[in-house]
């Protein structure tokens, strides 16, 4: 099962500052669920996969799929 | 120290200092309506028509062509308001365009936005394809948070294959934009040459078909509200940044690339907003990754330096910047510099000295 990290209520850009910390925790090719209701992380994400080479999925409106890929 | 702007998205440089002179000495006059046939009306009126030749011929423009406007804001939303058919014509826009001209499609009953590419530019095959005869094309010659240049002379071929309005926001390049061939109207700040804020100049091609769709009972454009005063120190600043340009470009040209280069260098996770080739010579917007840009501001101001961000959290608003957003890049940790003239190369070199530190400790945080 794929790990979580619930960053609701947080503003840009503390959830992509703790999704890169959390990104170092998990292996290669594991999932991690993002939880996200700050305007600016869709976007963020994006260039954020771009920069870091890692993967992810939108699954609704405030949840992503991340793969780390690198 | 002068070499970045802060606040508004635009660059609010000092008024020039010839400009403040004529200004300064006009306030002291006062003047009287040039539109009364007293002998100080007709002197206000003289000196106005002067300063629109000016004005005009700095730009490469009739001066018939022009007027001004003492709500610079309003003239693009004007300008394409006043397009034939407008309204229900379609109406086509660019994803960075500003946000009072993308705001326009509220009052179109068929609007298309172009998506640019990671470095800015407009997809210059779907707006062909989006065209039609009557089409109302709204595009900016640069992008005042990034200084991203839109190849004009390629949309204008375009355009003009349609005989489509096609309206340019110049309010960024200001008197560095060069105007292709095809056009219909243009927009103008004089705060892009250093001039007070509260005048812009409304382009009309000689020729152009274009209707005012505000009430009026004079045969001008503009409502004619503006300041005298302004408008006067507007020309002078025109000509002055003109001469300064000439003498300051490559300078201004080389310290931007310096930055590009040593941040590209010096700084991991960084988005630099465009390529050298196309963006202004003295502007450039930097994105770094798990940087608050609340954070960064304040660590430059405590250097003495005055930057500009486009990311929510420094913008008051919970969005980030829809130019950054359409073109992919990264919407936090944004600083935007805008080089000025008279920017030292020292304060360059100062910045360049602190920016990796800084950026290095924020991330630790």
């Amino acid at each position: 099962m794929a790990q979580e990290l619930d960053c609701r209520g947080k503003r840009c850009p503390l959830p992509i500052i703790e999704l890169s910390k959390k990104i170092k925790e998990i292996e290669l090719g594991q999932e991690l669920l993002f939880i996200s209701d700050d305007p600016a992380t869709a976007a963020d994400l994006s260039a954020w996969a771009r920069m870091t080479g890692n993967e992810f999925k939108v699954v609704s409106e405030d949840n992503f799929l991340i793969t780390k890929s690198n | 120290m002068g070499i970045i702007t802060a606040g508004k998205y635009e660059g609010q440089h000092p008024l020039h200092p010839k400009a403040r002179q004529i200004l300064l000495d006009a306030f002291d006059q006062g003047w009287a309506d040039p539109a009364q046939i007293s002998a100080q009306g007709r002197q206000a009126q003289a000196l106005l028509l002067q300063a629109c030749e000016s004005i005009a011929k700095s730009l490469g423009l009739q001066a018939s062509e022009i007027e001004l406007w003492g709500e610079p804001e309003l003239i693009s939303p004007v300008a394409i308001w006043g397009a034939p058919g407008f309204g229900s014509a379609p109406f086509i826009y660019g994803a960075t365009e500003r946000s009072e001209i993308i705001g326009m499609r509220a009052k179109s009953k068929q609007s298309f936005e172009i998506s640019v590419d990671l470095d800015g530019a407009i997809d210059l095959e779907l707006l062909t394809q989006t065209l039609q005869p009557n089409s109302i094309v709204a595009i900016q010659s640069a992008n005042i948070e990034t200084g991203v240049i839109q190849d004009v002379k390629a949309i204008s071929k375009s355009v003009v294959a349609q005989n489509a309005h096609l309206h340019i926001d110049a309010t960024a390049s200001g008197a560095r934009f060069v105007k292709p061939s095809y056009w219909s109207t243009l927009h103008f700040d004089a705060r892009s040459w250093n001039g007070p804020s509260g005048v812009g100049v409304f382009a009309l091609k000689s020729g152009a078909r274009w209707s005012n769709p505000l009430p009026h009972t004079k045969p001008t454009r503009a409502p004619n509200s503006f300041s005298i005063p302004l408008a006067l120190a507007a020309a002078g600043a025109l000509e002055h940044w003109i001469a300064d340009e000439a003498a300051n470009s490559a300078r201004l040209k080389s310290l931007i690339e310096r930055i590009r280069n040593h941040v590209k260098q010096t700084i991991s996770d960084v988005d630099i907003a465009g390529n050298a080739q196309s963006t202004l010579p003295n502007i450039i917007s930097l994105s770094f990754l798990n940087v608050s840009s609340e954070q960064l501001v304040a660590a430059l101001e405590v250097e003495g330096f005055s930057v500009a961000s486009g990311s929510a959290c420094v913008a008051s608003a919970l969005e980030p910047s829809h130019v950054l957003k359409a073109m992919g890049l990264l919407t936090h940790g944004n600083m935007r510099i805008n080089l000025n003239h008279d920017v030292q190369d020292g304060e360059i070199t100062k910045l360049l000295a602190l920016l990796p530190g800084i950026i290095s400790k924020l991330r630790e945080n």
